[in-house]
């Protein structure tokens, strides 16, 4: 059955444009505001919605298939007498846990989390988060100066305090912004090209994101007994 | 076969029963489309019409429709839990060895919550990310960010909360290394601890506290807050396909509205 | 080649085609994954379908097909989860679920797990469940969990050669069932465990527990260096065993400077005793009479009964309560040796050892005898330079780092309180917070036993030392260690059997005196207080006439000459015999009859030959008891020629007529004799007072 044999659009075709049925009420007390753009618009049913029912049943097949094969954990009744060493918090306030072995309890616990939510709300309320230009695109050096002079105390301030996780992860950051600066929008490398024309939120997220991963997996994998470093491969 | 089924099917859909219970009809029509959302009290958040470019999987790799998935996979498996737990001591554990020995797929619908709890949390923080790296936060989306964050925040307590429930070592001390933390905040910091635990220490108050939030208290804010955030997806012009001039379009206007 | 590859190519679009007809748009896809999703929610009560416990069920049902008692076992048979649920204890145990035939006595002969009928014991199977004695997880319905040590259960199965130790969760008193539990509890007393240890019986007694009190009876230190030399204490802490296989004295593995500098210490912190130990020379020289009198004289005087010691043969024989003797020459000093036997009491108020009132000639005989068991070997290789003060300040840190003062008397060292950590509860302890040693395994009962057989396998520094103890002996130990759960304080206490308070009972006046000189209740046992080792005396006056017993403390024959241990000759002076006995008979009468009633007077002729006739054929008395030495054959019950001279005749008929209301644990048969033949048996028993003539067969 050809294409042009249909009388009728096939159950999945409902692209607004090729299908007929199309209505407008405009009058002149109303003037609302369409701004015809040339943008392909699908009926949410059935498109949107069986796509969306189709995310579902797959995640819904991954869960059940993970819960037959797995049991989740269960150990032994809670005794207030009988610390684990670790005692660990659950996987995603590892990344918090870790801090604690740096920080003192207000700051690791209460004063880093509390300015990351903060700074998650403000996002969208920054003029230059939304403008999104890109970091290097206006005053280059004036803004190099000042990541050489950030990353310097940075590292300085972090180094002191003997927080290697950390470091570990602002350091290369720092040196990929350096890198990604010294080219012109059409430079060659593609990789490179792209990290021209990301703003400094870009690099910001990117930042706390893999430092927020860096801190989990350290909490979860490479920490024993006393909070002490330890290989999850050595026992 | 595929035929006669699909006729089948079709006199079902004009049966006075089926027409009783879906009031729109149903036929291939945009009009019949568009009535399939708009009389249905939950679809009704959907907005008639999609952009088809943010549709495709590339794009929000659907992380939000997911986070969402889990969470009535969540409440789906919940309410049945809560009808074999006691939030007592020791009780609480010894309902977990029931479920785990004694109740017919106890142990699935346990596990299915557990790891859909922490499914949750990774694809709830995967969507705030997604949603960044995309710009999808850009006015009129402002708002919707920060309701998110909220959701963030109401999963993350979730899962905190039900964390303590089994009652178990690993319950027990995770909760007490989470609860040392609260008491680091300046001046309040005790206090809020103690408001947090019912007492001095995790104990029986706490586990009541605790399951209080996580079945009642937490599960009525996120599905508030969803309810918001979905509608807000609408209002601010559906999905954010990343198309230029897409944003500060407050609504497209759409027919049958 | 071409082809294989176009059968590939074939294959590849036959999967493509099949891919598109399964997930070529979202609604096929839909209709797809519902279907897999529903075929993996399907797995869900299958999974359930498969369980062990099911197949085990069946199997059950397969096993019991084909034998005889079939239809009583079907009809018995309970499908399902079954479970013994006790809210009161805290028990839910789902055991019974796989051991369906716990209670088919008829299924004695199948040996094959878990199948197995349970053993008959005291309590009913439903009252404790099974978890209160076997341990694991009763909750538990798969082998694995049940049975072993996980990660959400660390109480495995309690191996079946401790099971004994769960009776003693809620019994402190001994059942007689439980040997190896009582036993091992009198090891933690006698041994001196709970010196260091703290270990509160919990059930019953008070609130807290009771405090478990040590029987090893250390001696005190304080005034050693006139009891000992230095050489000997050397040698005896290098190796107490090497002194006396039996000695309870753990080896705290001393290097040899270590015990030079203790033995140093223990010297230098000791103080004269006073006048009491004064070198007397014996009035009559050692070795003037036969050669013989005196080990005579420590036969006669029953010192075995107590004390031990090795025979030419290498074989220990004798008592426990007292020290071994073997090499007591290479220990004692011969001054403090003739002090300690003209009167133990001066030189240690609480020896259980009587002070026998030897003469000076009898002195010296026994002094002479003991200074002859000697073992030159055992010093011979000590050789230590006089002391110096750093030596001495260093043994003063030893002693105290050892603990030596939680068991013995030391001048100048505080007895530290829990020098040791508390037993109390160890039978519960939490594995998590045991350190084990390399390849113990990773249950209590294994951890126990390698701490009490190598306590330096935990780790150098471990202050614990090394008992010499048999197997049975650890394994006592461990059960009655496993026997201290936290149980104990939470079982409703109408569950619990307390254990006999300890008395403390002391008999008044001068009589009082006596027995407590001649220390009766190292042996005998009165009002709840005492040893076991000779009869209670508790009803004595009742029992005995009191010529015979103003004769036997005088003189105590043999009563039953087979024994080893047998009552002591005292050598009391008239007066005091007069003393014990008319106190005896006055004071230690039963209240269950009067002792004066059925005077020999009332008896007949033909009362004593009705007597005879039922002794000989209507009760069979003979095939336990002599009273015709030619030709009766019974040697299990005492031999009764002359117990018409020691019994009362009250005593006889009632003990007759219900033997274990008098002596509880007698083997005597309760025979349900009636009053009249028991009359007629107690005239015969009476008229038996001559004793027999002298048989060649004596041994």
């Amino acid at each position: 059955m050809s294409e042009k044999d249909k009388k009728f659009a096939a159950a999945l075709d409902s692209d607004s444009r090729r299908t007929p049925v199309r209505l407008a009420f405009l009058t002149r007390r109303t003037s609302p505001h369409v701004s015809v753009k040339d943008e392909p618009f699908v009926m949410t049913w059935p498109d949107a919605l069986f796509r969306i029912m189709v995310a579902a049943q797959l995640v819904a097949i991954a869960l059940v298939l993970v819960s037959l094969l797995w049991d989740a954990p269960l150990e032994g009744l809670a005794d207030p007498l009988q610390t684990p060493n670790p005692a660990k918090a659950p996987w995603y306030f590892l990344g918090l846990q870790e801090l604690l072995h740096y920080f003192p309890p207000v700051v690791g616990g209460v004063l880093i989390p509390t300015l990351v939510v903060i700074a998650l709300i403000v996002i969208p309320y920054f003029n230059v988060n939304i403008q999104a230009e890109g970091l290097w695109v206006r005053n280059k050096p004036q803004r190099l100066r000042m990541l050489a002079i950030v990353t310097a105390a940075l590292t300085v301030f972090l180094a002191v305090l003997k927080v290697w996780a950390l470091l570990a992860a602002t350091l290369p950051m720092a040196a990929l912004m350096a890198w990604s600066a010294g080219v012109t929008p059409d430079a060659p490398n593609r990789l490179r090209r792209w990290l021209f024309s990301k703003p400094l939120s870009f690099w910001i997220m990117t930042w706390f994101l893999i430092q927020a991963a860096l801190l989990t997996i350290i909490g979860v994998y490479f920490r024993g007994a006393g909070w002490e470093w330890v290989w999850p491969w050595s026992e | 076969m595929a035929r006669s089924f699909q006729n089948y099917l079709g006199d079902l859909r004009e049966s006075r029963v089926w027409q009783s219970i879906f009031r729109s009809g149903s036929g291939p029509s945009n009009l019949h489309r568009s009535q399939a959302i708009q009389q249905n009290l939950y679809l009704h958040l959907f907005s008639v019409k999609s952009r088809r470019s943010s549709l495709a999987i590339g794009v929000t790799w659907y992380l939000g429709t997911l986070s969402m998935v889990t969470f009535l996979i969540l409440v789906a498996t919940g309410i049945p839990l809560m009808l074999y737990y006691h939030p007592s001591v020791p009780q609480a554990y010894a309902d977990m060895k029931d479920l785990q020995f004694a109740v017919s797929a106890g142990l699935f619908l346990r596990n299915l919550h557990r790891w859909s709890a922490h499914a949750m949390v990774l694809l709830v923080f995967a969507h705030m990310f997604r949603v960044f790296y995309r710009g999808a936060y850009r006015p009129p989306r402002e708002f919707n960010w920060v309701i998110g964050v909220m959701l963030l925040l109401v999963t993350l307590f979730l899962s905190y909360t039900g964390y303590l429930l089994p009652w178990d070592q690993l319950a027990f001390w995770a909760i007490t290394v989470g609860s040392n933390i609260m008491s680091a905040v300046p001046l309040l910091g005790p206090k809020i601890r103690f408001l947090t635990l019912g007492g001095n220490t995790v104990n029986a108050n706490a586990l009541l506290r605790f399951y209080v939030l996580h079945c009642v208290i937490l599960p009525l804010a996120g599905g508030m807050l969803v309810g918001i955030h979905f509608w807000r997806i609408r209002k601010d012009g559906g999905l954010y396909s990343g198309k230029s001039g897409d944003e500060s379009q407050p609504q497209v206007s759409q027919p049958h509205e | 080649m071409g082809l294989a590859v176009e059968r590939v190519r074939e294959m590849g679009r036959k999967l493509a085609a099949l891919y598109r007809f399964l997930f070529g748009d979202s609604v096929r896809a839909f209709g797809s994954l519902s279907l897999i999703l529903l075929v993996l929610l399907a797995v869900v009560p299958a999974k359930d379908y498969f369980r062990e416990w099911i197949r085990i069920q069946s199997q059950y049902l397969k096993l019991i097909r084909n034998r005889g008692d079939a239809a009583t076992l079907q009809r018995r048979f309970q499908g399902g989860l079954q479970q013994v649920w006790l809210p009161r204890l805290g028990v839910v145990d789902r055991c019974t679920t796989c051991h369906v035939a716990l209670r088919e006595a008829s299924m004695a002969d199948v040996s094959l797990q878990p199948f197995r009928p349970h053993p008959v014991i005291p309590h009913s199977l439903d009252q404790f469940g099974c978890v209160f004695c076997h341990r694991g997880q009763g909750a538990a319905t798969t082998v694995e969990e049940a049975h072993s040590s996980t990660k959400a259960w660390e109480q495995p199965l309690l191996p079946a050669r401790y099971l004994e130790s769960s009776c003693g969760q809620c019994h402190q008193d001994a059942p007689p069932g439980t040997p190896q539990l009582n036993r091992g509890r009198k090891l933690l007393a006698s041994y001196g465990c709970v010196n260091c240890h703290t270990l509160l019986t919990s059930s019953g007694l008070s609130p807290g527990g009771a405090r478990m009190k040590a029987t090893d009876d250390p001696p005190e230190l304080t005034h050693i260096a006139q009891k000992t030399t230095r050489e000997w204490i050397f040698a005896w802490l290098k190796n107490p065993q090497a002194y006396a296989g039996s000695a309870t004295m753990p080896n705290f593995e001393l290097s040899d400077a270590d015990a030079r500098d203790i033995s140093a210490f223990l010297i230098d912190q000791s103080t004269p005793l006073g006048p009491a130990v004064e070198a007397k020379p014996p009035s009559s020289p050692p070795g003037a009479d036969d050669p013989q009198a005196g080990a005579t004289l420590y036969g006669e005087s029953f010192c075995a009964s107590c004390h031990a010691a090795q025979n030419a043969a290498g074989i220990l024989t004798g008592g426990d309560v007292g020290p071994e003797l073997t090499r007591v020459g290479s220990k004692v000093r011969p001054e403090w040796l003739l002090a300690w036997l003209r009167d133990p009491h001066q030189l240690d108020p609480n020896t259980a050892m009587p002070h026998y009132r030897f003469n000076d000639k009898q002195l010296g005989l026994l002094a002479s005898f003991l200074e002859s068991k000697t073992d030159s070997d055992f010093t011979a290789n000590v050789h230590l330079e006089a002391a110096t003060k750093e030596q001495i300040e260093h043994g003063r840190t030893l002693v105290n780092e050892r603990g030596c003062a939680s068991c013995h008397q030391i001048n100048g060292i505080k007895r530290p309180d829990n020098f040791a950590p508390e037993l109390t509860a160890v039978g519960s302890r939490p594995l998590a917070k045991i350190v084990f040693a390399p390849g113990v395994p990773y249950d209590l009962s294994s951890y126990l036993e390698a701490k009490i057989r190598e306590p330096h396998s935990f780790g150098t520094a471990m202050k614990m030392p090394k008992f010499t103890l048999a197997t049975s002996q650890v394994e006592a130990l461990v059960t009655a260690l496993l026997a201290q759960t936290d149980r104990g304080a939470t079982v409703p206490a109408d569950l619990r059997v307390a254990g006999h308070p300890e008395s403390d009972y002391q008999p008044a006046g001068s009589a009082g005196k006596l027995m407590d000189d001649l220390r009766c209740f190292s042996c005998h046992s009165i009002n709840g207080r005492g040893g076991d080792m000779a009869p209670d005396l508790t009803s004595e006056g009742s029992s005995v006439q009191r010529s015979w017993l103003l004769d036997f403390l005088k003189n105590p024959n043999t009563l039953r000459p087979a024994l080893i241990r047998r009552m002591p000759r005292f050598n009391l002076t008239d007066a005091e015999a007069a003393a014990l006995t008319d106190y005896i008979m006055t004071v230690y009468q039963t209240p269950a009859f009067d002792s004066a009633s059925l005077p020999a007077s009332s008896f007949t002729a033909e009362d004593r030959e009705h007597g005879r006739q039922l002794f000989y054929s209507k009760y069979a008395c003979q095939s336990c008891h002599i009273v015709d030495p030619n030709n009766d054959k019974g040697y299990i019950g005492p031999t009764l020629t002359v117990v018409g001279v020691r019994r009362t005749a009250a005593w006889i008929f009632h003990y007759l007529k219900d033997p274990q209301a008098l002596r509880p644990a007698t083997l005597e048969p309760n025979q349900h004799i009636s009053g009249e033949d028991a009359r007629a048996l107690t005239a015969f028993l009476m008229a038996q007072t001559k004793a027999p003539p002298q048989q060649g067969g004596k041994k």
